[in-house]
């Protein structure tokens, strides 16, 4: 990648919390500013010159012909495109209203960073790999494997309805280190064993429908396409 | 007629549009157009348990997002009776003003102070102004730290539940936190006679009508139960249906509020204007020292009553910390919940102004009624409002001046375009109604 990669950053319709996570790199966001050439920042920036970009970051889901627009347009201008967040990665809770789609349902996205809101340390690390011209690596574990190496008290096994089995990693399992259930708010890991989760759901008592509301919250789409298991 | 349009404010949260018609030196129309897609968000609520409500609802808005998740929580705990400890409501009240801390930070340094002294954005700001960029990312980045304390999380909190919190602080991280937020409180000093001494343009206005809600006590705060405005009307929060009139609007996607016709102001210029009476220690000398006028008649002062309010946090966080430090936390057992039916309405001020949560339960704890009013979209009318008098005053100027000062002027405001755009879709479809 050239000295100074050109980024966009841009926000769909969302609550921007992944543009603010950027923003929250209160140590390291002028070390980035000056080792990047940001081409547009609406949020955070007046004067966006726009034009090609070797990266557009695009958080938020699509809701409206404005976002598909900006979207269309972002694609056709960047060499990679990385979706943010929960609602650009699976539609989030927009898609849960039935109101948003992900952004790979309407065109190609590079890479995926899933959180809602993002990690600032995935998020560094994403641009640190690609400032040294690299694709980041993905996270294929689920949060339930970052909890265990925490040895934190099994919050499924006492009887909550906790996603962690399910959920992406990446957030060195937040929620259950705070004796939270996880949410599932960084939507669906890879490959994720719902038969085995249901199972362990139902014998604490929780009925199907309740797991799988609980599971759709974040990434529906992810389940619906595993419907018949997680059902 | 000309016509000024802004089709992209830049430096806010979301997406908004601007449009102004001018015939000769009248302003003619002011439309603000929140096109930020709609989530429905209250749709989505309606029939799921109680349990999710503050998870859903605090995604409205990231910036402001602790005070949907524990506004959430109180209007939940209101109906449901759940009874809520003392200390909770101390960390509860530390929590929002991490958010205070934050958001006006970031919304002063990063958005708004490059407008004054003449920039695009806070990276070419920090070229010639490095030490002051660099001093309010730390204060921006120590309001994110009590959040994380606190919340668990600086966007989002997982952290807050009923009654209590998944995990308590140590005396160590409130010592920590405190010694921080002591470092920030002696940086705003210069930051507030660097302020003191940027002039903000004036207009001729009438005297803005502001609203807020009164704080319980005598001191100044967030949280109380009565919505008074700035000519004497007042009404209980649990009767805000009356005491202000929404209306939908033709060409924004988020509904305009009113009294009686008249636009109102919510947000730190409108506390500060209702309560700067009630400061105290350094935020009252940040107050005299910025000289705001009060009665205000000019909205883009908003900008530096965020300054003082930023004081004010700083200072009552110093002071959570150390009644927490001094009397230790009590690691309390989360109150039984009761699932029944109920309503509970409650409304917080958040930085951005006056937020109302309105949720109503079955049997079974699942939600028949859910209402979210947000205050950027109690702000719109006055937005308009103010956008007149501001054209009238400048109407000379060329386009591209007066260009920029309508974008600041919305800018002032801090508008979360995000919060403010959830609901009309849904009533829209008669989906719900909260009665």
């Amino acid at each position: 990648m050239k000295a100074k990669p050109r980024i966009g950053i841009y926000g769909l319709t969302s609550c921007a919390g992944d543009q603010l996570v950027l923003v929250n790199c209160e140590d390291e966001l002028l070390t980035i500013l000056e080792a990047v050439d940001l081409r547009s920042f609406v949020m955070a920036h007046s004067d966006n010159p726009e034009g090609e970009l070797d990266v557009a970051f695009v958080e938020g889901a699509v809701t409206q012909e404005s976002d598909l627009e900006t979207l269309k347009d972002v694609r056709s201008r960047a060499q990679i495109l990385i979706a943010i967040g929960t609602c650009a990665v699976w539609g989030g809770i927009p898609y849960l209203s039935g109101m948003g789609t992900p952004l790979s349902d309407h065109v190609q996205v590079d890479y995926a960073i899933p959180g809602c809101p993002i990690e600032k340390t995935q998020l560094l690390k994403a641009i640190a790999s690609l400032l040294r011209g690299d694709l980041p690596l993905s996270l294929p574990h689920p949060v339930c494997l970052e909890c265990t190496i925490r040895e934190n008290n099994c919050l499924l096994q006492a009887g909550e309805i906790c996603c962690g089995p399910l959920t992406a990693g990446g957030c060195n399992a937040r929620c259950p280190s705070l004796n939270r259930a996880c949410f599932g708010c960084r939507g669906a890991s890879h490959d994720p064993n719902y038969v085995s989760a249901r199972q362990i759901l139902e014998k604490h008592g929780f009925s199907v429908n309740e797991v799988r509301q609980r599971l759709a919250l974040f990434s529906g789409k992810a389940y619906e396409k595993e419907g018949t298991q997680v059902g | 007629m000309a016509r000024i349009h802004i089709d992209h404010i830049s430096r806010v949260e979301g997406h908004g549009a601007l449009t102004v018609e001018l015939d000769g030196n009248t302003v003619r129309d002011v439309k603000l157009n929140l096109f930020e897609g709609m989530r429905g968000f209250e749709r989505v609520v309606l029939g799921r348990p109680f349990t999710e409500i503050p998870a859903i609802i605090c995604r409205i808005c990231a910036i402001c997002s602790a005070g949907h998740a524990i506004t959430a929580h109180m209007a939940v705990e209101k109906a449901l009776g759940i009874p809520v400890p003392a200390q909770t409501e101390l960390l509860r009240e530390l929590a929002f003003l991490g958010m205070f801390i934050e958001s006006h930070s970031l919304h002063v340094f990063a958005l708004a102070l490059p407008d004054y002294l003449g920039y695009a954005g806070i990276a070419d700001m920090a070229q010639d102004h490095k030490e002051v960029v660099t001093k309010a990312l730390q204060i921006k980045k120590t309001g994110n730290a009590v959040q994380e304390l606190i919340g668990g999380r600086a966007i989002h909190h997982v952290n807050t539940t009923f009654g209590g919190f998944g995990k308590l602080p140590s005396q160590s991280e409130v010592r920590e936190l405190r010694a921080q937020l002591a470092n920030c409180l002696t940086d705003m000093d210069g930051i507030v006679e660097l302020l003191a001494g940027l002039s903000t343009p004036d207009y001729a206005g009438e005297e803005i009508l502001f609203m807020a809600i009164r704080p319980a006590g005598d001191g100044y705060g967030f949280f109380g139960d009565t919505i008074v405005f700035s000519d004497g009307r007042e009404a209980p929060v649990d009767q805000y249906k009356t005491a202000f009139q929404e209306t939908e609007s033709q060409y924004s996607n988020a509904k305009r509020s009113t009294v009686d016709g008249l636009p109102f102001m919510v947000g730190a210029l409108a506390r500060i204007n209702l309560f700067g009476d009630r400061l105290t220690g350094k935020a009252a000398e940040a107050l005299a020292k910025l000289q705001i006028p009060v009665p205000s008649k000019n909205a883009l002062y908003n900008n530096l009553a965020q300054v003082v309010e930023l004081v004010y946090a700083l200072e009552r966080a110093i002071e959570i910390c150390d009644q927490i430090l001094a009397e230790g936390l009590k690691a309390e057992p989360l109150p039984e919940v009761i699932v029944r039916s109920g309503q509970g309405t409650v409304a917080t001020e958040l930085p951005r102004g006056t937020l109302y949560h309105s949720f109503s339960f079955d049997d079974n704890g699942l939600v028949t009624a859910a209402d979210v009013i947000t205050p950027t979209a109690l702000n719109q009318a006055s937005v308009e409002q103010e956008i007149t008098n501001l054209g009238t005053s400048y109407a000379g100027q060329t386009e591209d001046e007066l260009q920029f000062l309508f974008e600041r002027l919305v800018r002032a405001y801090d508008p979360c375009i995000s919060c403010s755009v959830h609901i009309v879709q849904v009533k829209a479809e008669g989906r719900h109604t909260i009665d």
